[in-house]
């Protein structure tokens, strides 16, 4: 912005055949237009649900309750769990799929031999359908016929077989597993091009200074990406949260709830339950969390101007 | 002595996550190699007895996988083309102007990231009905563009902070307009910005099922990731088709990944640097 | 300078796919109007999809167009998966649509918002509804009004491992007893082998329901089958506390720990690949199990008696509806009529492997061999075997999977008691019926 400014200003004065006024509005319009239609529109009409009885099996009966939902929904056990689950669920999945991704992008920024093969191994869990990375892993994880306990017992690791997705002590970590693995590519992809654009001379100039590899990483590295970083994790954070994709394919949210986060539950509620009502409620108050995160996540990092709002 | 350390640590760790990245592939390829009856015999073979390419075979003559090929290959490709295109406009006046509506127009953007889609897919199917484009490629590739128009803007208005605006001013002192500053002179000089934002688009839309689901009825415009959900059935996973299938859907991906990759790397940086 | 031409060939290729991805994204409208020249376009959706029942489902559907030059069908087949949410969206939206498939799980909420055409009057002009089974029609039927015409019916039976049964030396099970003790005899965690497919997951009340209803065999009330003759709901007695105690004991002791979360394909691929050596299940599974198994080792046998030496068998089913708004029901139901007629049907009943709804159908020698002649011979002996009706008639019936399925798990794990449980389910069947006489 801070070349944006002065630029405009001197459009003005000069007086261009082409207003800026009105090449903003007409440069903006499409976007604007589409997001508000396809996507504010239909939100908002689903959110008013929220407020409503909305049963699919009944919808000759829809009608306002005012805030009933809502109190139906803070007096579940079932919501409380899902919420607490929600916070592991995104915390541990994007602190693992961070640091394994950086990790992986560190190890990468330097040219080695089969990089490029090394490469499309990284890449390739993001070139799949949610709904297809739920079912390979559920297979796998499968207790009597899945190929990961199969593969421990053969090495000797285990000698029972573990109900990944069965025992509820074992449930969350294994969904969790599965949505690092899927993960780790964004951040892989996203760091290592941040780190390519480290300029070598804040290197040169560091190594005079008489860095070593670590001091390099922490003083060089790190501040240079970091605006990258806050960005990524943002909103891979709030992907996660909002993503249902693979809890619902793995494991339902079962055995009995324990699976469950705020985004499964909802589904849940569309999916089995028909009810639009308890799912919107389930939303607005998603998207509460997510406000409350972001404004406290940017004012912690510092960053109110990161997107230049 | 610690050099050596640390690089044979490097080893180790790489050596370790490939293979754990590396196995579900394996697997599935496996799989899709062994002749029905052996996929889910005990005790498992990690390498086939048998090696068969009669699941590639069917699900190309019985399931027709071609035609949803053809089909995810033209609508992913026209809504990414689409989101590139609309974005740029979008993105370009919010990294050089400083206008009233500025600070909403990105606030209404990133909001879009947070909203729950499921709430909205009722409605939007009545919308789609209302406008007759129930059971149309059209009505995809606009969903698939309107999905991704919030993100590709504020990705690609990093790529414009960091051109500087002196380049399109000398384009217009020397006769051009805006428009044709930009696309003659600033977007080819971002085009691996443009690159990246498309990879990204691509990839999305190529494995969307839900909204696919719901709005298409021909089997004729089915795309690979519909057609892979049919593969789970009431009593059974067809793991045979499924497998061959994944592998199918996996290719075109990775080439295009190979194809761009120069673009992405040396694309996404300058992006995501700002944001 | 490479890189730079690059740059423009990409540019070039973008802006020409981009023109061709506009033309072919418009060029596709149109379609779900009602056509043109007289002919007849009618919509038509599946909702038990397999590819291999599409394919069988459009063989017949040409076969009609052939009949019938002037009506033309559209056939939308989603994934099984997605099918029923489908359905109802499309119903929501009022979109085109003129031929439905209507479940047991699915008739009462769809009859209850108004969505499906009645069709006593249709079969009154339709000579081959009387050659149809009582069991088909009831099936179809709430509250005296025929809301679909049944494609196939599904009764479950025993599928058993003949050869795991002779190394143990002990015949097939025919009572909920004798089931549990077989099961956990042929247990044996070290081989990785466990005596009955469990299912914990989608679906998982089939089971528990099925024993409750047998244990509470004399006080049933036969129209209303969850619900005793006084009123109150089946898992109110002392028989179901046993006979969910027994349930409990079948999980934990005679099947894999794993399967608490196993949904419908799970249960059969244990199955398949010599994990488990009993399945209860619809025929509709004999496909997979024929098509993974050496048939020789598979063994049928009827669905287990409860103390009262007899079993209630719950025939469910799911067929051809139409839709109150459709524009052309005349011609909807005279597909209908065709897929349902007796050679039809039964051709479809063959390839799906489902109960054909026609009573010469039984006859068809393909009916005799292995696989079905048990279901047959539970046919024959309606007094040992009684029939019972699903009951589909409350709007919960699609939701009671879930709730039995949550709760039901957390039985399994300890969590929560028998008693416990069975009030719950009590309460949600007790509210169910609360509702529906308001």
């Amino acid at each position: 912005m801070k070349e944006g400014q002065p630029s405009v200003v001197r459009r003005m004065q000069s007086g261009f055949r082409s207003s800026p006024r009105g090449f903003i509005f007409l440069s903006l319009l499409p976007a604007l237009v589409l997001v508000l239609v396809f996507t504010y529109y239909p939100f908002l009409r689903g959110i008013v649900m929220a407020f409503q009885n909305y049963q699919l099996f009944d919808l000759t009966n829809v009608h306002f309750i005012g805030l009933d939902n809502f109190k139906t929904m803070f007096h579940d056990t079932k919501f409380q769990h899902a919420a607490t689950n929600s916070v592991y669920w995104v915390f541990i999945s994007l602190i693992l799929q961070f640091s394994i991704g950086l990790t992986v992008a560190l190890l990468m920024n330097k040219r080695f031999r089969g990089r490029g093969i090394f490469q499309g191994f990284v890449f390739y869990p993001w070139a799949l359908s949610g709904f297809l990375i739920g079912l390979i892993w559920k297979w796998m994880f499968n207790s009597q016929i899945g190929v990961i306990n199969d593969l421990l017992l053969h090495l000797g690791l285990i000698h029972e077989r573990i109900g990944f997705l069965s025992d509820p002590s074992w449930a969350m970590t294994s969904v969790i597993v599965a949505n690092v693995w899927y993960g780790i590519a964004f951040f892989a992809i996203m760091l290592l091009a941040a780190l390519q654009s480290v300029p070598s001379e804040l290197y040169e100039a560091g190594s005079m200074d008489g860095a070593n590899g670590a001091r390099k990483l922490f003083n060089i590295t790190l501040p240079y990406i970091m605006p990258t970083v806050i960005t990524t994790t943002l909103l891979r954070a709030i992907w996660i949260f909002n993503d249902p994709s693979i809890i619902y394919g793995l494991t339902n949210g079962g055995p009995a709830g324990s699976t469950h986060i705020l985004s499964s539950l909802m589904l849940d509620k569309i999916m089995y339950g028909g009810d639009y009502g308890a799912a919107s409620a389930i939303g607005i108050v998603m998207i509460g969390i997510l406000l409350l995160y972001t404004i406290f996540y940017l004012t912690v990092t510092r960053s109110e101007k990161l997107g230049d709002f | 002595m610690k050099r050596n350390l640390s690089k044979g640590l490097k080893v180790v760790f790489l050596a370790v996550y490939l293979i754990v990245m590396a196995f579900p592939l394996y697997w599935i390829v496996i799989t899709s190699l062994k002749p029905q009856k052996d996929i889910f015999s005990f005790p498992l073979k990690y390498w086939p007895d048998r090696l068969t390419f009669q699941n590639y075979i069917n699900i190309i003559k019985i399931s027709k996988f071609h035609i949803y090929i053809a089909n995810s290959l033209l609508i992913s490709l026209s809504a990414a083309v689409i989101v590139v295109c609309i974005s740029v406009l979008s993105a370009y006046v919010l990294a050089r102007f400083k206008f009233r509506a500025h600070r909403h127009v990105m606030l209404g953007f990133f909001l879009t990231q947070m909203l729950p889609g499921f709430v909205a897919l009722a409605p939007l199917y009545l919308l789609m009905t209302r406008l007759d484009l129930i059971n149309t490629r059209a009505s995809l590739v606009l969903m698939y563009t309107v999905g991704l128009i919030p993100f590709s803007t504020i990705l690609l208005k990093g790529f414009f902070e960091r051109i500087p605006s002196s380049l399109e001013e000398a384009a217009m002192i020397d006769g051009c307009s805006r428009m044709s500053a930009l696309v003659r002179v600033i977007m080819p000089v971002m085009l691996n910005g443009i690159a990246a934002t498309f990879i990204f688009a691509f990839v999305q839309n190529w494995n969307e099922l839900f909204v696919a689901v719901l709005f298409i009825d021909d089997e004729s415009l089915k795309t690979l990731p519909v057609a892979m959900n049919s593969f789970v059935m009431k009593f059974d996973v067809d793991w045979g088709a499924m497998s061959a299938g994944t592998v199918l859907s996996v290719l075109p991906t990775i080439a295009l990944f190979a194809v761009a990759q120069r673009f992405i790397v040396d694309g996404l940086t300058q992006g995501a640097v700002k944001g | 300078m490479v890189a730079k031409r690059n740059n423009k060939m990409l540019f070039g290729a973008t802006a020409g796919i981009l023109f061709l991805g506009v033309l072919a994204g418009c060029g596709d409208n149109g379609g779900s109007s009602g056509g043109s020249g007289g002919k007849v376009t009618l919509r038509m959706i599946e909702s038990l999809t397999s590819p291999a029942r599409t394919t069988v489902l459009n063989e017949m559907i040409s076969k009609f167009e052939a009949a019938n030059p002037n009506i033309k069908v559209e056939l939308i087949s989603p994934p099984f998966d997605q099918a029923d949410n489908k359905i109802k969206t499309i119903l929501g939206a009022k979109q085109t649509l003129d031929v439905l498939e209507v479940r047991d799980l699915t008739v009462s909420e769809f009859s209850n918002n108004g969505y499906l055409e009645p069709l006593n009057d249709y079969v009154k002009n339709w000579p081959d509804y009387a050659t149809e089974v009582d069991v088909a029609k009831s099936v179809a039927t709430l509250n005296d009004k025929l809301y679909f015409i049944t494609n196939g019916m599904y009764q479950r039976q025993m599928f058993y491992r003949k050869d795991w049964f002779q190394e143990k030396g002990i015949p097939a099970p025919t009572n909920y007893q004798e089931m549990v003790d077989a099961a956990i005899k042929l247990t044996d965690p070290s081989k990785n082998r466990y005596g009955f497919s469990f299912r914990g997951g989608a679906g998982a009340n089939g089971v528990p329901d099925t024993i409750i209803m047998n244990y509470n065999f004399d006080n049933i009330d036969h129209d209303d089958s969850t619900f005793l003759k006084d009123g109150k709901t089946m898992y109110s007695t002392p028989e179901a506390k046993q006979a969910l105690e027994l349930y409990v004991k079948l999980y934990k002791e005679g099947s894999p720990k794993d399967s608490i979360n196993w949904g419908y394909q799970e249960q059969v691929q244990a199955f398949t690949s010599g994990v488990t050596g009993i399945l209860l299940q619809d025929p509709d599974a004999i496909p997979a199990l024929m098509e993974k198994m050496d048939v020789n080792t598979i063994g049928t046998a009827p669905m287990p008696k409860g103390p009262s030496g007899k079993a209630f068998t719950a025939t469910g089913g799911g067929g051809w509806g139409i839709t109150s708004y459709s524009k052309h029901k005349d011609e909807a139901f005279k597909l209908i009529a065709f897929l349902s007629s007796p050679e039809q049907n039964t051709y479809f009943a063959k390839k799906t492997a489902l109960i054909p709804i026609h009573k010469s159908a039984s006859e068809d020698p393909f009916f005799q061999t292995d696989m079905y002649k048990t279901l047959l011979l539970m046919a024959s002996k309606p007094d040992e075997f009684v029939n019972l009706k699903a009951n589909t008639k409350y709007p919960g019936t699609s939701q009671w999977g879930q709730v039995a399925m949550e709760s039901g798990q957390s039985l399994l794990l300890g969590n929560v008691s028998v008693d416990d449980t069975l009030k719950k389910w009590d309460q949600f069947w007790a509210d169910q019926r609360a509702n529906l006489n308001k």
